[in-house]
């Protein structure tokens, strides 16, 4: 393995976050390459968290665009701010100026309300992490628009001129897949698919976000949580829910589980209605008697 | 691998990836071979993960990519070099089908054994054989208008859709302050007139999957009514049917009277009231119009009872891939007025997971009461 792959890997867990070599790889490459990085996965394995964690490792400002449907090009880029100008028109008004003069006035930066995207690409102070989350949410048309400020890293305002980036940010896109991304925006990533993890990675990630649960409670989360995930779930837990789950937990000031701790707490990693009673009928003396009894 | 060979390397890869079936353009393998001037070539899980994050390779595509990376390492291997040669190209997958229109040799003796295990004990079911053709009684002049004033306002519903994006409007709607600003500016800073947004509608494309086969044949005619009426609200709408293959019927629709419509389309489909083979037929289509006729903007409708005892495997994997690309996907199944029937058939069960809207389509009361249901 490279060597600035390692440390990479070493630096994110460094930050809390366990990272496996192919989301290490995956990183140091997009910031190599200076290509996005498209993360795909289930919901709550961590895809967020890579943005973050990587903001943290850089010392620099995470921007976050949050997409959903119906998102526009004010939300996402610039608005401009009408109360200031409208007051500054009539201002301009009293003050005898010209109409020409007034409007180069007010169609200026200091009247430019910056959204997420343009404050990624104006920021002065090195690059930024531009994450824009659940890209899947936006239309395509978005979709489209996103594309062509990712190749070119430059926005046209029509009443301004072209604002270029300052620096390239490094851009992180995530998506649930509830709807397949286009072709096109897919080809000017770099493509990370996160999976579940596995009982070793998970329980490390226990401890190392959990600092108060034991090894041995964290163990048993762990084979817990990897036993449901087997069975047929409408809404399957994430590391997410999991990391909630032992903080409850150690809350509790529980040092392993048992059958009543589990039933009473079991809301932290199953949030569907159905899941829970499936679960919490007869088997969960049996489920939870395999997690603790392996250790 | 050699750094002097990782161009063409990464090309025949590429070409390799392409002839499975997994999306890989000239771009990917650019940054393919950008991403190995990174890696550490002499560590061969590293070379696979950078290969696979430049590649985009999907999870579906993974088990593909593993077995072609697998093949492509043995051969770019300094000690096996003379192999190369040889064996550089895979050959394409023997297995893939490739499926045409109309009856395969093999496929009417299994519908014929298909029947055979489900005579009797369908609702609905004939035994008798697959290629014949029906005459269509007509309805009652009443009942027929009724029919199409309910059919058609469902069919508008659904072919027209409220988008959450705002679009400048003459009429109601949010207040624009950003147009109305600029127009006011040309007019010494006087709001003379607001300017206001509202949602956008936007016509969808339907596409409709129906089901012909005999199971079906006691509905076909009131649903290939509805169908019609759907493609006269949303002329962009496309209709397939389906029994044992697939069939466009889009072609032979047309704005004539409903009888000669049907019995004109009795006559081009081929297994007309035949067996059902649902999951090989939808995935003739994902395999030949998913490209063209799925997309975000994409309704599907599938008029089936779901009854088909062949691979639910496959049908689930074709509805799977129907629901990743359209935006929504409505099942109606005319088997749900049935008191006799029980929504557990092995193929309903399959396409469960990922139907948006299951509804029941066997009279006018249940078209009517699945109209709140297609809201947009």
């Amino acid at each position: 393995m490279r060597e600035e792959i390692r440390a990479m890997q070493e630096s994110m867990e460094g930050c809390g976050y366990v990272a496996e070599p192919e989301i290490a790889t995956a990183v140091f490459l997009a910031a190599e390459m200076k290509k996005p990085l498209l993360i795909e996965g289930d919901a709550g394995v961590g895809k967020t968290e890579v943005a973050k964690v990587l903001a943290r490792l850089l010392g620099t400002e995470l921007i976050r665009l949050q997409c959903y449907e119906g998102l526009d090009v004010q939300t996402a880029l610039y608005e401009w701010d009408y109360p200031r100008q409208m007051l500054r028109v009539r201002m301009g008004e009293q003050e005898g100026r010209s109409p020409g003069e007034i409007e180069s006035v007010i169609y200026s930066r200091a009247y430019l309300l910056e959204r997420p995207l343009l404050k990624a690409i104006t920021r002065r102070d090195g690059p930024p992490v531009l994450l824009v989350d659940e890209v899947d949410r936006a239309d395509d048309g978005f979709e489209a628009f996103l594309l062509e400020v990712l190749s070119d890293f430059q926005v046209t305002i029509p009443e301004l001129g072209t604002v270029r980036a300052e620096h390239v940010p490094f851009v992180v896109l995530t998506s649930n897949r509830t709807r397949e991304i286009g072709d096109a925006l897919r080809r000017r990533c770099l493509y990370l698919y996160i999976e579940h993890p596995s009982l070793e990675k998970e329980v490390r990630i226990i401890r190392s976000r959990v600092p108060g649960a034991s090894e041995r409670l964290a163990a048993e989360i762990g084979r817990f949580v990897q036993a449901l995930r087997n069975r047929q779930l409408l809404k399957v837990p994430g590391v997410a829910e999991t990391i909630d789950w032992a903080q409850a937990l150690v809350r509790l000031h529980r040092e392993h589980l048992d059958v009543e701790t589990v039933q009473q707490t079991l809301g932290c990693i199953l949030k569907d209605r159905n899941d829970l009673n499936d679960v919490r009928g007869a088997e969960l003396a049996a489920l939870v008697g395999e997690a603790a009894a392996m250790g | 691998m050699i750094g002097a060979d990782l161009v063409a390397h990464v090309a025949r890869f590429g070409r390799a990836l392409r002839e499975r079936g997994v999306r890989a353009a000239l771009s990917d393998e650019v940054d393919g071979v950008e991403a190995l001037t990174l890696a550490d070539l002499s560590d061969r899980a590293e070379v696979r993960r950078c290969l696979a994050i430049a590649l985009k390779i999907r999870p579906r595509d993974a088990a593909a990519f593993d077995e072609l990376f697998e093949r492509f390492w043995a051969q770019a291997d300094p000690s096996r070099k003379t192999a190369r040669r040889s064996e550089r190209r895979p050959k394409p997958n023997p297995g893939a089908p490739l499926r045409r229109f109309g009856g395969l040799p093999g496929a009417a003796a299994e519908a014929d054994r298909e029947r055979e295990t489900r005579r009797g004990d369908t609702p609905g079911y004939s035994p008798e054989a697959s290629l014949r053709r029906k005459a269509f009684e007509e309805c009652s002049p009443a009942e027929l208008s009724a029919m199409e004033s309910i059919v058609e306002r469902l069919a508008l519903r659904l072919a027209t859709r409220k988008s959450r994006r705002l679009v400048p409007t003459r009429g109601r709607g949010r207040m624009d302050l950003r147009r109305s600003f600029r127009d006011a500016v040309a007019t010494d800073g006087e709001f003379l007139k607001l300017a206001r947004r509202a949602r956008a509608v936007e016509e969808p494309r339907l596409v409709v999957l129906c089901d012909t086969s005999g199971s079906m044949d006691p509905h076909t005619r009131f649903v290939l009514a509805f169908l019609l009426a759907l493609k006269k609200a949303a002329p962009r709408t496309e209709l397939f049917a389906f029994n044992t293959s697939l069939v466009r019927l889009t072609p032979w629709i047309s704005a004539e009277k409903l009888r000669r419509t049907l019995e004109r389309l009795s006559a081009a489909v081929p297994g007309w009231s035949g067996g059902t083979r649902i999951g090989e037929s939808l995935a003739e289509f994902v395999a030949l119009y998913r490209d063209a006729m799925l997309g975000p903007k994409t309704v599907v409708v599938i008029v089936s009872d779901g009854l088909d005892r062949s691979d639910t495997a496959a049908l689930a994997r074709a509805m799977r891939a129907i629901r990743s690309r359209a935006r929504r996907v409505i099942w109606l199944n005319p088997l749900l007025g049935d008191p006799r029937y029980e929504p557990t058939a092995r193929g309903m069960e399959a396409a469960l997971p990922f139907i948006d809207v299951l509804a029941p389509a066997h009279n006018l009361e249940s078209l009517e009461r699945l109209l709140p249901l297609v809201a947009a």
